[in-house]
């Protein structure tokens, strides 16, 4: 019985089949360590792919996920471009044979899991919801690549570029509208972004979860001063962005930020935070 | 069992839907007082209840009533030229073959060079269906094998609409087929008012136009044609005025299934059964049916809002199965 799985399996994997069952190894040893400056780095998740395009060397990278190159998505696109990219499948990962996986957490990845005789030094990231915890990432991630200065120097220049920040917002209400009427909540970089320009966070207001449907009725009757959208949206391509312009929102001025720069708490939170306050200043320059 | 005079019938029927599209213009998701609606409506109104009045409620409720219009007539027409009960846009493939279409103007980027690419292509697909439909199973002696082409054409449409979304740099591709293949009114504008409204009309009249032509052919054929009946044009002119009608319709509402098999169903015993009859009181009936449907998805408490043809079916698998029930004998 188990030696028919054992060659079904072969026989689907081919190769990498093979190998995985050539290599027996007791499920529970722990993670190896990793080396002190790792020389092939593989990242299996977006936001980690961001991380270590900022801090480590191009020649350590071995591998990022396939969105890592997809301006919509990622703020580092374009250094991305010419790097392997992966389509999150465990052959990839066993051919290359890592000396450092790095996710957000690397330890609950579905292609790690198809891949138990492996133990390759792993390094667990947090979601980033603060700018604290983006600081952490660095931090952390920084150190297991081996350029600590590195990071240190990151962070050192985004908190100078923050420093000097104003707050146009001035209390006023702003509201993160995406596709379908999704609003996102408090508790979320988002939320923590609005919040460093002086804006008030309209799903705080009502006290919605972190993310909620608002329909387009009751984003009338609340009347936002501002509508932030993902710049994805600028033009109607299906059903779920038409709503967002649709003619009843052409009221409240909108602000326009790639999701790239948000969806991941990474350096890009800096830009994120001074082209809102540009818009903002834009916005409020134009009604004078 | 004595009939129901025409124009009562029709005036009922036009009271229930004046009264369906009140309901839905005095309900929504935010909670307006009919004092506030009215001043509104009446041009002195607050900002807020006049843009959810008039750029929210009202072309939303227009839609619900224009696309029930398009989707009741064209199921009864169907039901009178093909002779078959179970005949209708929905079971018959061409709702499913119209957001094909849709589908196709929207996320290949044809919507965005004309506005009038997504009704077209809307209108084409449908089109395309029925014309298969016809010649696979036009006139067959037996119901069964018109309503297994439907099910081929329709699934064929389906699985098009899903291959070309997935095909599509979408990453919302599976929301985006759920609204298409279930239909919703959510979140309309005038601007889709103005995509169905013309196609609803002209097809529609083009439908209204075969009434007397309908009711001859309930003779046969022959009998038609010795009236002075020209089958091969009339028969155009259903194909052609079902795709535009129901086209029109798909393109700003998605597929929203078995109004048109419903709603002849519940006319047909309070007329004398020709076809024509049915036709006019099958319009405004759909009409109505649709709008109370529509306020229904709003009503019904879930996170996100129901999807159209969600009930829909829950009203249209029942008369569905009673016909089910009462041909399997014949099968």
């Amino acid at each position: 019985m188990k030696r028919a799985y054992i060659a079904g399996a072969a026989l689907l994997l081919g190769g990498a089949g093979a190998l995985w069952a050539a290599v027996p190894r007791g499920s529970n040893a722990p993670a190896a360590k990793a080396p002190a400056v790792p020389q092939r780095i593989v990242s299996i998740n977006l936001c980690a792919d961001q991380l270590v395009l900022a801090l480590a060397d191009r020649s350590q990278i071995a591998g990022l996920t396939h969105n890592a190159a997809d301006p919509e998505l990622s703020g580092a696109a374009a250094k991305a471009r010419g790097l392997p990219l992966l389509s999150n499948s465990a052959e990839q990962i066993l051919a290359i044979d890592p000396d450092l996986v790095v996710g957000m957490p690397a330890s609950r990845s579905a292609a790690l899991a198809a891949l138990p005789g492996q133990h390759y030094p792993l390094l667990d990231l947090d979601t980033a919801d603060r700018l604290d915890q983006i600081y952490a990432s660095i931090r952390q991630t920084a150190t297991t690549v081996g350029h600590p200065a590195r990071g240190e120097a990151l962070i050192t220049h985004m908190k100078s570029e923050l420093a000097g920040l104003p707050k146009p917002g001035r209390g006023r209400v702003a509201a993160y509208y995406q596709r379908r009427g999704y609003m996102t909540g408090t508790g979320t970089l988002i939320d923590e972004l609005m919040s460093r320009v002086g804006l008030v966070n309209l799903a705080g207001k009502l006290g919605k979860p972190p993310l909620s449907q608002l329909s387009l009725e009751e984003m009338v009757a609340a009347e936002p001063d501002f509508l932030i959208v993902e710049s994805a949206t600028d033009t109607v391509t299906d059903q779920g962005s038409e709503m967002l312009h649709h003619p009843a929102l052409k009221g409240i001025p909108r602000i326009s930020i790639p999701q790239a720069w948000t969806v991941c708490g990474s350096p890009e939170y800096v830009i994120a935070a001074r082209s809102i306050v540009a818009q903002i200043a834009a916005i409020d320059g134009g009604r004078r | 069992m004595t009939r129901t005079p025409r124009w009562l019938l029709i005036a009922a029927l036009a009271a229930l839907a004046m009264i369906a599209a009140a309901a839905s213009l005095l309900y929504g998701p935010v909670n307006l007082s009919i004092a506030r609606l009215v001043a509104a409506a009446s041009g002195h109104g607050d900002a807020i209840a006049t843009t959810i009045l008039f750029d929210l409620r009202l072309p939303r409720t227009l839609l619900a009533l224009i696309v029930g219009a398009a989707l009741g007539l064209s199921g009864a027409a169907l039901q009178g030229y093909l002779r078959n009960p179970l005949a209708e846009p929905s079971v018959l493939g061409t709702s499913n073959a119209a957001a094909l279409g849709g589908v196709a103007a929207l996320y290949f980027g044809f919507a965005q060079l004309h506005p009038a690419a997504l009704p077209l292509l809307a209108i084409g697909g449908a089109l395309l269906s029925l014309a298969l439909l016809f010649a696979l199973a036009g006139r067959s002696e037996s119901p069964l094998t018109l309503i297994l082409a439907g099910i081929a054409v329709g699934t064929l449409a389906v699985a098009g609409t899903s291959l070309a979304l997935n095909l599509s740099p979408n990453p919302f591709a599976a929301m985006e087929i759920m609204t298409w293949l279930l239909g919703s009114l959510e979140n309309r504008s005038f601007q889709h008012v103005w995509i169905a409204l013309p196609c609803v009309a002209i097809g529609m009249a083009m439908l209204f136009w075969n009434g007397r032509a309908l009711d001859a052919l309930t003779l046969g054929e022959d009998a038609a044609q010795a009236l002075g009946v020209d089958i091969r044009r009339m028969r155009l002119r259903l194909l052609v005025g079902t795709a535009i009608a129901v086209g029109g319709a798909v393109a700003v509402s998605g597929a929203i299934g078995f109004i048109g098999l419903i709603v002849p169903h519940l006319i047909r015993p309070l007329t004398d059964r020709s076809p024509s009859a049915i036709l006019l009181p099958s319009a405004i009936g759909g009409a109505a049916l649709l709008t109370l449907a529509d306020i229904g998805v709003r009503i019904i408490p879930t996170t996100n809002e129901l999807k159209l043809g969600v009930v829909t079916a829950f009203l249209g698998v029942p008369v569905f199965l009673v016909h089910l029930m009462r041909e399997k004998r014949l099968w």
